[in-house]
């Protein structure tokens, strides 16, 4: 079985936009992976003029949640600046016990990868830097600039919700069967990853070894 | 799944007919706004209240590609046809209908109730804003989106032998898994795009919109105009191959729905409007240092909607009768919460098309303000309201001219489920939201014309129910109220006129000459005395009510005020001797003899004023 990956296009955002940006990607992968009997619920943005679709199920919004709050203290602790989160669909065999060792199997056949960008704010080398991490400037320009930010965004965060659907749509022909569980996802995990520039490859090296590299599962 | 008992080509057909039904009612859903449940109240966006768990029992047809979805009348009364195994493209349009333009800048609801009062059938186009869009003529029909649900077979493969020669290749199952992703990737998609935004606007909030989405269902593709076409941007979703062919759903788009709006055939376009309700709201200090006509009207308190009346009363109310009938308050209170409020967040998104809408709005603000004294004012209602009251009372004399009747002769809509667009209520109509009250009501087409006058006869009512909210009946109440008042003209007891007199400079409370006599000693009035304007006040406030004073504010200020006529206003002439015409057949009350007595009357007073105002 192939593991299918969706770099997803990273996205410049602010401390406190983290949540409902991710709120609103996530959400709308598990929508296109929830493949049991939901019933949709639609959720207006409160930042951005986007509606987004959950698949309605409570145990599943609040695991979501609980993984990004997990995300933005880890942000708080280590601001690093790139910070990614992976949604990994995996199935579960029961391996016989072989010359391996391990029970339990899981057989990634896709995996998410989110990319934020966070700014932040009391870096002193943000003053006026033209980057796109904003900074809290009291000045006129600061309002713009702001406003600005916030439309690049919009308009970033849109087009991600559009890479998503044309995956989705691109790639069906490696996704198991749907479980005979209603409204509930396939099998999944969130795992998330913060690093500077230079380690970020590193880190991803080390995740790999760890899981296992999906196409060695096939 | 309920694809258990058949055989594998059964199951694979019904399948594929299900495909077509929950698509249509994906799509609907989300833009038909009569039916739609969405709960649109802020606070409960994000908690678990919401119609995601209120609603628990899952029906048959929920079940149908997991996907339980709301009802949609609407798209059920439309998928019997797609359900008789007829495997036709299915074609969605949704179409956005907008009001005439100019029904919220002319400002000119007075003057259409009384040429109404006087001769319903004679202008029946002013009356366009305040009755509805059902038989009217001039609104403008915009398709933002096509969707086309298709079956494609393979050459070779009948429909009848469906997964006869290939079936060990796609088995039921996965022509059932990929459909439901396609759905689900509808589902999202419908929400993302720009009409979900109309959608949202029409049936999230208690105001009457300028603007609704109807939608038509057909089996044939109407073909677009040329332009239409190439505006629009092609979605494509992966087809889903079945055993013997593919299911396809595509998609054309407008980009941007501002975009649309510029394009609507009238030259006054709510783009202009967006400028010209929003932005002395946006920034109302700012138009105190440029606003070079401060007394021509109550526009000069800050708020909007004073804008809508600023032509109203400038030509054509005396002091006594500021209200008007509440058609044009609300008109542009609406407009001014979409295109205002809402309009700056979605531009950027479609970042592309906003040097084109940019452009647009400058030749359109060029046009009418050619003078270097009206640029830095944001209140350029008084212009924009004469050239379209001009292109009112030209209109109003033509004939009526249906669309829909035109549409009918026009489209090659061969299936019996073809929609049209404003045909009555024969069961094979997709019916807009706001159409679907009315159309209760309305027998056949046949039927229009006496429709109209029946809609005439009681404009509000009909023109609320295109309101789908909570408020409606507030709103209808509020309406009929102050379209009562209008019909009597020394009585202004509607709620904003309170609210008028509460925010209004006492120096521009007066009447239209004193508007208009003021227009051009903006310098002298500043420096008048307090008694002379006193006074001036209150031999206006005793003036005779408004239809002589329309003839008379007109007069002076055509006569007596070159300077005003060329400056400000270019097209003024144009506008006032139209509405001349227009009065004169309309009220006929006063012979010009009578109007040039008062008339005189004021030029003195004016005279007087201008001589105190200069010597001291």
């Amino acid at each position: 079985m192939n593991c299918e990956v969706c770099q997803l296009k990273e996205l410049d955002v602010e401390y406190f936009e983290i949540r409902e940006v991710l709120r609103c990607i996530l959400h709308t992968i598990f929508f296109h992976r929830a493949l049991g009997l939901v019933r949709p619920k639609d959720v207006d943005l409160e930042l951005f003029e986007i509606t987004y679709v959950q698949c309605g199920d409570a145990e599943l919004e609040k695991k979501v949640d609980e993984k990004i709050d997990q995300f933005i203290d880890r942000v708080e602790k280590h601001p690093n600046k790139k910070n990614q989160i992976c949604l990994s669909f995996f199935e579960v065999k029961n391996k016989q016990a072989t010359w391996f060792t391990h029970k339990v199997e899981h057989l990634y056949w896709e995996q998410w990868y989110i990319n934020l960008n966070v700014a932040h704010h009391p870096k002193p080398h943000s003053g006026k830097s033209h980057h796109s991490k904003l900074v809290l400037d009291p000045g006129e320009s600061a309002l713009d600039e702001r406003n600005a930010r916030r439309a690049t965004l919009e308009s970033s965060l849109h087009e991600v919700l559009f890479q998503i659907i044309k995956f989705v749509n691109e790639k069906k022909d490696h996704i198991p069967p749907i479980p005979n569980m209603e409204g509930v996802s396939f099998p999944y995990e969130i795992t998330i990853s913060s690093s500077s520039d230079s380690a970020f490859g590193m880190d991803m090296f080390k995740r790999m070894l760890q899981t296992g590299h999906p196409t060695m599962l096939s | 799944m309920a694809v258990n008992t058949h055989s594998e080509p059964a199951k694979m057909e019904q399948i594929i007919t299900e495909f077509f039904a929950k698509s249509l009612h994906i799509i609907l859903e989300s833009r038909c706004p009569f039916v739609s449940s969405r709960n649109y109240s802020g606070e409960q966006l994000h908690s678990t209240s919401s119609s995601a768990s209120s609603s628990s029992s899952i029906r048959p047809r929920d079940k149908w590609f997991n996907l339980a979805l709301r009802d949609c009348p609407a798209a059920l009364e439309n998928t019997d046809f797609w359900r008789q195994s007829n495997l036709e493209p299915m074609v969605v349009d949704v179409v956005l209908v907008q009001r005439p333009n100019w029904d919220y800048v002319s400002g000119s609801s007075k003057v259409a109730v009384e040429q109404n009062l006087l001769s319903k059938d004679r202008f029946p186009v002013v009356w366009k804003s305040d009755c509805d869009e059902f038989g009217c003529d001039g609104y403008s029909e915009k398709v933002i989106e096509r969707w086309i649900v298709r079956y494609e077979s393979k050459k070779g493969c009948k429909e009848g032998s469906l997964g006869n020669k290939r079936s060990s290749s796609i088995t039921s199952h996965a022509l059932y898994k990929k459909s439901i992703l396609l759905l689900r990737s509808l589902y999202v998609t419908v929400r993302l795009l720009p009409g979900y935004k109309i959608f949202r606007e029409i049936s999230s909030s208690g105001q009457i919109r300028s603007f609704s989405l109807i939608h038509r269902v057909s089996s044939s593709v109407e073909p677009l105009s040329r332009r239409d076409e190439a505006e629009m941007q092609q979605f494509t979703f992966t087809p889903v191959d079945t055993s013997c062919g593919k299911l396809c759903i595509s998609l054309l788009y407008l980009p941007s729905i501002s975009d649309t709006t510029s394009e609507s055939s009238t030259p006054m376009s709510p783009q202009f409007i967006t400028d010209y309700v929003g932005s002395p709201l946006a920034d109302p200090l700012k138009r105190l240092p440029s606003a070079p006509l401060p007394q021509y009207s109550p526009s000069s308190s800050p708020y909007g909607r004073r804008h809508s009346w600023s032509y109203d009363t400038s030509m054509a109310s005396p002091p006594s009768s500021l209200p008007s009938p509440s058609p044009t308050y609300s008109e542009s209170r609406a407009l001014y919460s979409k295109f205002g409020s809402h309009r700056p967040p979605i531009s950027p998104r479609y970042s592309s098309l906003e040097p084109a809408q940019v452009h647009a709005k400058d030749i359109g603000y060029d046009e009418y303000f050619p003078s270097p004294n009206f640029s830095p004012s944001p209140s350029p209602s008084p212009p924009i309201g004469s050239g379209n009251m001009l292109k009112v009372l030209l209109r109003s004399d033509s004939a009526p001219v249906y669309i829909p009747a035109s549409r009918l002769g026009d489209a090659p809509l061969s299936s019996n489920k073809a929609v049209l667009p404003f045909s009555p209520p024969l069961k094979a109509i997709g019916p807009s939201i706001s159409l679907v009250e009315r159309s209760s009501s309305i027998p056949s087409t046949a039927t229009k014309l006496s429709l109209r006058e029946e809609e005439i006869s009681r404009p509000s009512g009909v023109k609320i129910s295109s309101s789908s909210s909570p408020h409606k009946s507030s709103f209808r109440s509020f309406s009929r109220l102050s379209f009562e008042d209008s019909y009597d003209d020394s009585e202004f007891s509607g709620p904003f006129v309170v609210d008028d007199d509460d925010t209004m400079d006492p120096g521009s409370r007066p009447g239209s000459s004193d508007r208009s006599g003021n227009l051009g000693m903006q310098h002298e009035r500043v420096k008048s005395q307090d008694a002379a304007v006193g006074a001036l006040v209150q031999m206006l406030k005793k003036a005779p009510p408004l239809q002589q004073d329309l003839n008379r504010s007109q007069y002076v200020s055509k006569t007596s005020r070159p300077e005003y006529s060329s400056n400000q206003v270019q097209d003024h002439p144009p506008r006032a001797s139209s509405n001349m015409s227009s009065f004169s057949r309309v009220s006929g009350i006063k012979t010009t003899a009578d109007a040039l007595e008062e008339l005189k009357g004021y030029v003195d007073v004016k005279q007087m004023l201008l001589k105190q105002s200069g010597k001291p």
